[in-house]
């Protein structure tokens, strides 16, 4: 188990970011797990999702729950620790100890809050680049993550292609389309229409915008699962009673789990953080510095690729992950391509999906083999 | 599909290839062709492969694949990306053979292509003899259970290679482990070949 690490990067010269303004002596916090080789070639950064943090592999402080991809990350796991030298930091704008709103203000001893500046997908991968020279390490053996990590992961391809040996992106897109942006949109709504959202200056106020976080959770979970997961599961299965009540309490399990959802997040969630990364999210075009050419964003890469799908993905489908591997066919790159069978949704590369971990397992391992 | 996996077809087949060609197999079920090419033939290569259990086994042996389809995602392919094309034993289970043939020749600047050939003489015998559909150890299936959906001859072969202006190159003769330039149909060739097998291209 590894213990959470915490840096300042950017002592010397300030995080340009690309919204105009930079971030100097920002913190991240970060996880490893095994050990870094003599050769340096066995690392093994993983990017985490919107409301993901450096825990992959290790307890949750907060909710003590296992690691986020604790099935994935560990000793002889998929991505196996006793071989590889793993890396999760948390990005920046997130809330478990790197820099973020939550977080004070070096310029003015208070909380940013909403005087945090508004990041990108690249600035986070930017600020991960600092970890990584920090860290001694000139060329990751393979950058991978699902979701927002995912994203990270192509950022990683088009920014520093030659310090990516390879990567798995995993259900995930070169940018957001309407539906995602209008999905995180209702969340930012939601935190905002909180009173106790407060223009995000909370963090000294017995008031905390929980029921916004909570509905703005609640919203998303609904988009990481498919229907038929959500039927099977749930159906119109009645929580704890045996006929309707005639009233607005939670009446149906689907009801009652997703308010579960809702508050349990509340405790490890910062609800600025939620803001300013799905901002990051929905401005994400990884063709945006290219001319919005997705040709010209890949054209240094040459890195071996596997990218992910979920045949019940709706938020990030298959179609979308299949433009990106055209892209990188069109480049005559080494990609590979898997799309898993499952009912399980979005969710699916959090969860116990063994023919996932079976492609996984196999890419990184023959990849590492013929380093 | 009874595929293609004995070594001495592979060689057949590498023979046709050149040193450090990149390559794209079609229908590259486990991938030990595309391994073999790797090893003897220094190959670059790439496999499509729709069935996601060979598929694995590509990612474990470290050959990147694209789990496809070959009726479909040819197309995601630019013009000649590859020198070679190869699709062994695939053409006769695809949905349409004519546009995979025309997809082969633009992705690639040669093609190998191979398929039993339903003009072999045991075949015709099998007709007409038995008054069944035959089933051999290169056509595995019984009619009702494969895959195959559309046989043809050597001939039928060459005539929609002629149909499509593809220019057949070479062809091989896979029991002799023989190949030779091509001139034409043959008698020999259609009756006695239980595989066609051939180079094509298009500019």
């Amino acid at each position: 188990m590894s213990e959470n690490k915490i840096v300042t990067l950017a002592e010397d010269e300030p995080l340009n970011l690309d919204g105009g303004g930079s971030l100097s002596k920002f913190k991240t916090a970060y996880t490893t797990y095994g050990k870094l080789n003599d050769k340096k070639n066995n690392s093994i950064l993983v990017c985490h999702a919107l409301t993901g943090d450096q825990y992959v592999a290790s307890d949750h402080p907060i909710t003590k729950k296992n690691g986020w991809w604790s099935m994935v990350v560990g000793p002889d796991k998929p991505i196996d620790t006793n071989k590889f030298f793993v890396i999760c930091p948390n990005v920046i704008g997130g809330c478990m100890g790197s820099t973020g709103p939550k977080e004070i203000n070096p310029e003015n001893g208070k909380e940013f809050a909403t005087d945090f500046p508004v990041i990108t997908i690249a600035d986070m991968v930017r600020a991960q680049k600092l970890l990584i020279d920090y860290l001694g390490i000139e060329k990751i053996f393979c950058v991978t993550g699902g979701s927002m990590g995912g994203m990270l992961v192509l950022e990683w391809l088009s920014k520093f292609p030659e310090m990516v040996h390879s990567a798995v992106p995993i259900a995930t897109a070169t940018n957001h389309s309407a539906q995602n942006i209008a999905l995180n949109e209702l969340a930012r709504q939601s935190i905002m229409a909180d009173p106790n959202w407060q223009s995000g200056n909370y963090y000294h106020s017995d008031k905390k915008p929980m029921k916004g976080l909570s509905v703005a959770r609640m919203a998303a979970h609904i988009s990481y699962l498919s229907k038929e997961a959500l039927q099977s599961k749930f159906g119109r299965n009645l929580q704890d009673k045996n006929s309707l009540d005639y009233s607005f309490d939670a009446d149906f399990q689907i009801e009652s789990y997703l308010r579960h959802q809702g508050f349990t997040f509340v405790d490890r969630f910062d609800a600025n953080s939620y803001l300013y990364i799905t901002r990051a999210m929905d401005y994400f075009d990884v063709s945006s510095a290219n001319n919005g050419s997705l040709i010209e964003a890949f054209k240094n890469t040459q890195s071996k690729i596997l990218c992910v799908s979920f045949t019940s993905d709706w938020l990030y489908p298959t179609s979308e992950n299949k433009k990106i591997v055209k892209v990188f066919n069109s480049l005559g790159l080494n990609v590979s391509f898997i799309e898993i069978e499952t009912e399980n949704g979005h969710d699916s590369f959090l969860l116990d999906e063994p023919k996932f971990f079976e492609a996984i397992k196999g890419f990184i391992n023959s990849t590492f083999e013929n380093l | 599909m009874s595929l293609i996996n004995e070594n001495k077809d592979f060689g057949v087949i590498a023979e046709l290839i050149p040193n450090n060609a990149s390559v794209i197999d079609v229908g590259c079920n486990d991938g030990s062709l595309l391994e073999y090419l790797r090893e003897y033939k220094n190959i670059d290569g790439r496999g499509m492969e729709i069935d996601q259990k060979k598929v694995q086994l590509c990612l474990a042996k470290g050959i990147s694949v694209i789990e496809g389809d070959a009726d479909t995602d040819l197309y995601d392919y630019p013009d000649k990306l590859f020198d070679y094309s190869i699709l062994t034993y695939t053409l006769q289970a695809t949905k349409s053979p004519k546009t995979v043939m025309q997809q082969l020749v633009r992705i690639s600047k040669k093609a190998i292509i191979s398929f039993p050939n339903f003009g072999h003489w045991k075949i015709g015998a099998s007709l007409l003899l038995n008054r069944k559909m035959p089933v051999s150890k290169k056509l595995s299936y019984s009619w009702h259970e494969t895959p195959n959906l559309h046989f043809c001859t050597i001939n039928d072969f060459i005539d929609l290679c002629e149909e499509l202006e593809i220019k057949i190159e070479k062809k091989g003769d896979l029991s002799n482990k023989k190949l030779s330039n091509f001139s034409g149909k043959n008698f020999l060739d259609s009756y006695f070949n239980e595989v066609g097998l051939f180079l094509v291209s298009k500019d």
